[in-house]
């Protein structure tokens, strides 16, 4: 269960490229990207069902894990490989690779307890949810606007 | 003493960062890349098996032959124009996956694509349905 | 190595979010989140994840310093005390206290800035002022005059209770930004929210309705929708008629106030104002936000009564979900006010020109006499500086070489005084400027309390130990004053916080053994008080208990584009930077996000200049000039552009014309030129 976005509510703080970068020693997995002239998404690693990363990876370091992609940093070569195997540019590589591994040991990864607006959530459902409450919402008050 | 195949090379830096003894080095300037192999007498033999290619071996140490040194000219991304990656890498990846996965949803290679157009593209597609549906409410 | 996890108030924004430093081997080595916190729910924004930073940064001062011909020389905290002596004591003694400025600093806890304004007065000086007379000195003077206080209405999670969130002139999505989820969460619960920026800002992104004025036409927007809120009778009759006195003036004020009139003055379309205005006064529960797009102008007081209007002829006040939320944007920009670090308060608000205000501190400071009257507020010690009446200022955590309008107008009156001493935690601009320099603490180095937007007083410990022979401004403030002849004897903050607690009414019950854990909300008079969240719940502490309604008039802003000064430059502030940027200009997590000053340019208006993306433009205005990386977009309309202020270099543009009453300079309209720099 990758981290999913309510782009809706993304305010484009950085908070969660901070805070990531702050917790892998330096190293963040996260980009927030301007779209438009005020919207904002942070671009996270899916963990791809059919990971193209692993399939790159010649040592093993990067394999599936349950839902998780996950990688093992004692059988990098920091050979590169994975950093141009993933279709959405989320796995660096330099002397060694890093990528998003859920904040593995911890309860719950960092970005999703930092983000001031509360966008970002490992349930794929909430977002749609939320939408379905405030068009709900907006009948139920008549259009009271 | 190392002996490396220059077809195979993907020159993917790899048995750099392996060599215990730094007798491997590289440069690297926004246009190229080059590995230098030196001619080394140790034991070892981590930058053979952590090729990815297989594109190194062992033979006994020859005083005649020349070091070997390749050099790539990176690839340019095909939106932006920035070098990103070298050629062999690249084919090395089509050949590592499966047809349907190199191209995405709207029929683009990916692979040929530098990792910061990937990301906007991504980031694009995310929230373009948005973006256009709040556009569209305003008068 | 056990790990040990201090909680701490964070040293940014106004919003108090607490979170835990981990301390091992006396070194901070990390931040955990603290989810139980009731405004964050340990949410963090870039800047809070990024504050550890600032610790250790080597630019941080270590020793006291005196300036020499050509540098600096490091002498001892001795040696600083006798210079000051000579210097500050000195000018006090031959000038007078009337003739020297004292400038306290809203990053300081209650305690510091309670010592430093009792210093001042002590000594005999009027002139104390902080940093909040160039943010939201208009708040504290518009709504202790219509609402009885000044601060926050409700408290931040009430704003998930709100069925219509009014929210102009504050990007709180980029400043404030844990607001953000509560918004969110009134919105899924059916909340309209309306936003009014003259800049598409992360804010706008959360409107459904989205006003975007001319830069200083508020009060005719306010008056706009004022008017047709009365028009169609959506005000609360009962209400207005238990708990407001001056409707009727309103009414005969707003008359003229048109959708079309307005319509014209501010660019906003018609039926935009009717829709915002109609689902403002609809809504059972509507709260307006605000901030510096409000208070920094020339008619900062007036803008603020605007906004007290709307709520009070609404009847949006003393209930969930509805409000007046001034944001106060530094973390203790709201308890330096409280402290009566102003020029026209003392502590708890009493009045500085009230003859009994200077009884009641003399008989609790055990002194002979106190000043009475109203002091020079900073923006007009400045312009003593500049012309002489001013010999020396003692200026503590406040960078008005930065911070100020027209830069280079402050500079050239700072370095005028006969003696300036500044207390700072880095080699600031105002710094550079000074005789002698102390070196403080950073908030993790020192313990005491921050009163946060929500009028939430919260304590925060100490984790490490500050670096070199650093002090907190506590000592050192204690240190300047006993040196001075006085006799503060303060062992520690807690010591300050029971004198606090002894003659500030709002903060009797905040006792520190009630402090440990999320903080106690002013006012709070007594230890069994459990704090009141919710402001004006029974009527207003004013004459009676009635608000004040105050109509206001629409008055054009003091500068307007020119043949010579063809664009608007309105300012602001990004995600990752704050105020003045000397903390996040030097965190590299934050500097790498936003390197460098820019400018937001209209795209058309860039065509018509040549001026592409990323070239480098200089930008003019009456007062002076500075260089910007230009960034084309369509958040800002034709003839507007925008800068944010965290670099050095946009006040050298921006206009000193200040609010008659409240003094805060007109930031937010100034009139400018621009070329490109080839």
């Amino acid at each position: 269960m990758p981290v999913y976005v309510d782009i809706s509510r993304c305010i484009g703080c950085r908070s969660c490229e901070v805070a990531c970068k702050r917790v892998h020693g330096g190293k963040g997995h996260v980009n927030v990207h301007m779209a438009g002239d005020h919207a904002s998404v942070p671009v996270f690693c899916h963990h791809c069902e059919e990971a193209t990363c692993t399939m790159a990876c010649f040592t093993g370091a990067l394999y599936k894990d349950g839902e998780r992609t996950a990688f093992d940093v004692e059988k990098c070569t920091g050979c590169g490989l994975c950093r141009l195997a993933c279709p959405f540019g989320v796995v660096w590589s330099d002397k060694i690779a890093h990528k998003c591994d859920l904040c593995a040991g911890r309860e719950t990864p960092t970005c999703i307890l930092s983000c001031p607006a509360n966008a970002l959530s490992t349930d794929f459902e909430l977002a749609s949810r939320r939408a379905r409450t405030r068009a709900a919402m907006a009948v139920a008050y008549g259009g009271r606007r | 003493m190392i002996k490396v195949d220059v077809n195979k090379c993907l020159g993917c830096f790899s048995c750099s960062n392996v060599c215990p003894s730094q007798n491997i080095t590289r440069t690297e300037t926004p246009e190229k890349r080059s590995v230098n192999w030196k001619k080394c007498k140790e034991e070892c033999d981590l930058c053979v098996e952590f090729c990815p290619a297989k594109a190194l071996t062992l033979v006994p140490y020859d005083e005649a032959s020349p070091e070997t040194t390749v050099t790539y000219d990176l690839v340019s991304c095909k939106i932006c124009g920035e070098r990103y990656a070298t050629e062999p890498m690249l084919k090395r990846i089509e050949s590592s996956l499966p047809a349907n996965l190199q191209k995405d949803s709207t029929g683009l290679d990916w692979i040929w694509i530098c990792p910061v157009c990937r990301r906007n593209i991504e980031a694009e597609r995310a929230t373009k349905q948005l973006v256009l549906g709040r556009s569209r409410k305003s008068p | 190595m056990p790990q040990v996890l201090v909680p701490t108030v964070c040293p940014y924004c106004g919003a108090g979010c607490q979170f835990f430093i981990s301390v091992e081997k006396e070194r901070a080595t990390g931040i955990e989140y603290m989810p139980e916190h009731p405004a964050s729910e340990g949410a963090l924004c870039s800047k809070g994840n990024a504050s550890l930073e600032v610790i250790y940064h080597q630019d941080r001062l270590r020793y006291p310093l005196k300036k020499t011909g050509d540098g600096w020389a490091r002498i001892s905290w001795d040696e600083a005390m006798d210079l000051i002596v000579r210097g500050l004591g000195g000018a006090l003694k031959k000038f007078g206290p009337e003739r020297v400025g004292f400038l306290s600093s809203s990053k300081c806890t209650n305690e510091e800035n309670y010592l430093i304004e009792k210093m001042a007065r002590c000594l005999g000086s009027k002139n104390i002022d902080n940093c909040a007379r160039l943010c939201h000195a208009p708040s504290v003077v518009g709504l202790n005059r219509t609402l009885g206080a000044a601060g926050m209405t409700n408290p931040i999670p009430d704003l998930a209770n709100s069925k219509c969130v009014f929210i102009i002139g504050s990007n709180l999505a980029e400043n404030h930004a844990i607001l953000s989820r509560w918004i969110h969460r009134a919105k899924d619960s059916g909340a309209v929210v309306i936003v009014a920026d003259p800049r598409m800002t992360h804010t706008a992104w959360m409107a459904d309705i989205f006003l975007q004025l001319k830069p200083g036409t508020d009060v005719a927007l306010l008056d706009g929708l004022a008017h047709v809120i009365i028009k169609e009778g959506l005000i609360d009759r009962d209400y207005i008629a238990k708990w407001t006195r001056g409707y009727d003036e309103l009414v005969e004020a707003v008359r003229d106030y048109s959708p079309e009139k307005v319509s014209e003055i501010t660019g906003v379309p018609a039926e935009d104002i009717v829709r915002a205005a109609r689902a403002y006064a609809i809504s059972p529960a509507s709260v307006i936000l605000y901030s510096m797009g409000i208070t920094q102008h020339s008619t900062g007081t007036d803008n603020v009564q605007a906004v007290a209007n709307l709520a009070l002829i609404c009847g949006h006040l003393g209930k969930p979900g509805s409000g007046v939320m001034p944001l106060r944007g530094q973390n203790n920009v709201q308890g330096a006010c409280d402290m009566g670090a102003l020029a026209e308060f003392y502590p708890g608000y009493k009045k500085a020109d009230d003859p009994g205000t200077a009884k009641f501190f003399s008989s609790g400071w055990n002194v002979s006499s106190l000043p009475v009257g109203r002091g020079l507020t900073a923006t007009e010690m400045i312009d003593s500086a500049a012309s002489g009446d001013i010999k020396a200022m003692y200026i503590v955590g406040e960078d008005p070489a930065n911070s100020d309008p027209s830069s280079n107008h402050t500079r050239d009156a700072l370095e005028k005084l006969d003696f300036l001493v500044v207390q700072d935690i880095f080699m600031t601009a105002t710094v550079q400027l000074a005789d002698v320099v102390l070196p403080a603490a950073v908030w993790a180095e020192k313990e005491g309390t921050y009163t946060s937007t929500e009028r939430r007083v919260q304590w925060s410990q100490k984790a490490v130990s500050p670096p070199g022979e650093a002090l907190s401004d506590l000592e050192i403030v204690c240190d300047v004053a006993n040196h001075l002849g006085l006799d503060f004897d303060y062992p520690n903050a807690a010591a300050v916080l029971a004198e606090i607690n002894r003659l500030v009414p709002q903060y009797g019950g905040i006792t520190r053994p009630r402090l440990d854990g999320m903080g106690l909300i002013w006012p709070c008079p007594n230890e069994d008080h459990p704090g009141t969240p919710i402001l004006h719940i029974g009527g207003f502490k004013l004459q009676d208990s009635r608000a004040s309604i105050v109509p206001v008039q629409y008055r054009p802003a003091a500068e307007d584009a020119s043949w010579d000064y063809p664009f608007v430059l309105t300012t602001g502030r990004v995600a990752v930077h704050h105020n003045a940027g000397s903390m996040t200009r030097r965190s590299p997590s934050l500097i790498e996000r936003d390197p460098e000053l820019f400018m937001e340019i209209n795209t058309a208006d860039a065509a018509r200049l040549k001026i592409a993306d990323g070239d480098e433009v200089l930008v003019t205005s009456p007062r002076g000039e500075t260089s910007a990386r230009a960034r084309l977009t369509d958040k800002v309309k034709r003839g507007v552009v925008f800068m944010p202020f965290h670099f050095p270099g946009t006040n050298n543009l921006t206009s000193e014309v200040t609010d008659p009453e409240a003094k805060i300079p007109e930031f937010k309209v100034s009139a400018c030129k621009i070329s490109r720099r080839d």
